[in-house]
């Protein structure tokens, strides 16, 4: 087991509204270090929200964020930026700047963090690597197949070595197979670089399949939080052989 | 050459040269004050960065003013602004004033257009790295809109044509007032026919120049 002692992420009381509507109500939640955890629930009950909360894209209306031993709802506006450069975060829309490369896109957010030219491009280099899209530094995003895009924004997440990578839907615009590769890079995020990872979801697969504590949301509020034995990412073949055995099986 | 143009040739260059200063003062009104007012407009409106009402509301209202008013009325209204600060309300320099206004109230709309256009996702994105304003601005929202603020520009240019050639009426000149003068009140139609195609002729070569760069820097 890790030093679950530690926590990395901790929410206390934290209610955020839009308008008269309220996304999440009082929710308290720890974070470990080193755990990949899951947030699960129905539509609308407040996942993205409690994960926006987490790096102050959404500031609460009451109740405190803690990263670290920083919290981040007292800091002033240049301190909470450079704490979410300590804080990676992927989309379902990957949202990459369309206008950039790859290497542009990754390369950015090494510029944000001041990091000098000359180190930036090994950098975004060896960020590449890791997600296997080296060979990919100079197309654009319009070029690339969705999984790819992902690939490039966890590039873009990684480069400048967070602690915690937070991740909004990072597989629901992806088919299986794909889901399936992603996943198998944030594993190798979480296991690799040591990266503590929260996921939101709402296919309970992917929850299953890479999380070792689970928080069910319901309504905006935390229902429960549940230890698991993470089932593994199913394997998926895409071989012609495989597609025509499973057509003759089904048949 | 017919005839008649080359009779004109030195009256037909100057009024084109004094089109290109009210023009050009005009595109350079539309980037240095039109570009920054159209993003301004766009991080104070609901739910963006720089939220802020009363700021968006009194640019809002400022754009809107100056556009909707009839474009000859309002150079005659601002007689008194050109002249307090361009010690004259006469000339092409002076034109340069009312022009000036409307170019940036119409391009700074076509600004905040195109930066509406952006997925917020991006802006999420931006600020989830620590980007400051100004860097999801510069980095960020200017990048991923380029197309279409050139698109904006270009449609803003031939509009700031077609305004140029009523400044006649403040002894401004330009293309449309030799047509005017020499074509249409001294009964010489032909005269003014090669004038709009003249102009017909520039605005489709703006059009294809503005149309060409905007597709060559879109990579969406
Ligand atoms: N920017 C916003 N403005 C207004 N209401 C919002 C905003 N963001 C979220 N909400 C509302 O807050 C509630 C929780 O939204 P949230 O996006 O956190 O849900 P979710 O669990 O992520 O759902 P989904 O699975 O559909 O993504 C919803 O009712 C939603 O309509
Ligand atoms: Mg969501």
């Amino acid at each position: 087991m890790m030093e679950w002692g530690l926590f990395v992420i901790e929410l206390q009381n934290v209610t955020k509204k839009f308008g008269n509507h309220t996304a999440i109500q009082n929710v308290s939640l720890t974070v470990h270090q080193g755990e990949i955890h899951g947030l699960i629930g129905a539509s609308g009950a407040g996942k993205s929200t409690m994960l926006r909360v987490m790096n102050l894209l959404e500031i609460p209306d009451s109740g405190s964020v803690y990263v670290g031993e920083r919290e981040l709802t007292t800091r002033s506006k240049r301190e909470l930026r450079e704490a979410r450069k300590r804080i990676g975060m992927i989309f379902q829309h990957f949202n990459l700047v369309l206008n950039k490369t790859v290497e542009q896109n990754v390369a950015v957010s090494l510029q944000l963090a001041q990091v000098p030219k000359h180190q930036r491009i090994d950098r975004v280099r060896e960020c590449l690597r890791f997600v296997g899209l080296e060979d990919q530094m100079d197309k654009y995003p319009a070029q690339l197949s969705g999984g790819q895009k992902q690939r490039v924004a966890i590039a873009r997440a990684l480069a400048n070595e967070p602690e915690v990578l937070l991740c909004d839907e990072p597989t629901s615009s992806l088919d299986p197979h794909t889901t399936s590769e992603i996943l198998t890079v944030i594993r190798d995020i979480h296991e690799r670089l040591g990266v503590t990872v929260i996921i939101v979801s709402h296919e309970m697969n992917v929850i299953k399949s890479i999380c070792q504590r689970v928080t069910v949301m319901d309504q905006g509020t935390i229902y429960e939080t549940v230890q698991i034995e993470s089932s593994g990412i199913p394997r998926s073949d895409r071989s012609p052989e495989r597609f025509i055995k499973e057509l003759k099986n089904d048949a | 050459m017919p005839d008649i143009l080359l009779r004109y040739q030195a009256e037909i260059w100057q009024a084109i040269g004094e089109t290109f200063i009210m023009v050009g003062v005009s595109i350079l009104a539309a980037i240095l004050v039109g570009l920054p007012v159209g993003t301004l407009l766009y991080l104070c409106r609901k739910g963006n960065l720089l939220e802020n009402r009363f700021v968006f509301s009194s640019l809002n209202l400022l754009v809107n003013i100056i556009r909707s008013f009839p474009f000859l009325l309002l150079v005659v209204f601002l007689i008194p602004f050109t002249r307090l600060i361009m010690g004259t309300a006469i000339g092409t320099a002076a034109a340069t004033v009312p022009l000036s206004i409307i170019a940036f109230a119409h391009y700074s709309r076509l600004v905040e257009q195109s930066l509406l256009e952006i997925p917020k996702g991006v802006i999420d994105a931006a600020v989830s790295m620590g980007a400051s304003v100004k860097e999801v601005v510069f980095k960020f929202l200017l990048v991923e809109s380029r197309s279409g603020l050139v698109v904006g520009l270009t449609m803003s240019t031939i509009s700031f044509i077609s305004y140029s050639t009523i400044m006649g009426v403040v002894g401004g000149g330009g293309v449309g007032d030799f047509a005017i003068r020499y074509g249409y009140q001294q009964f010489q139609t032909d005269l003014m026919l090669y004038v709009i195609v003249i102009m017909v002729i520039l605005v489709q070569m703006i059009q294809f120049i503005g149309m060409t760069i905007a597709r060559k820097i879109d990579k969406r």
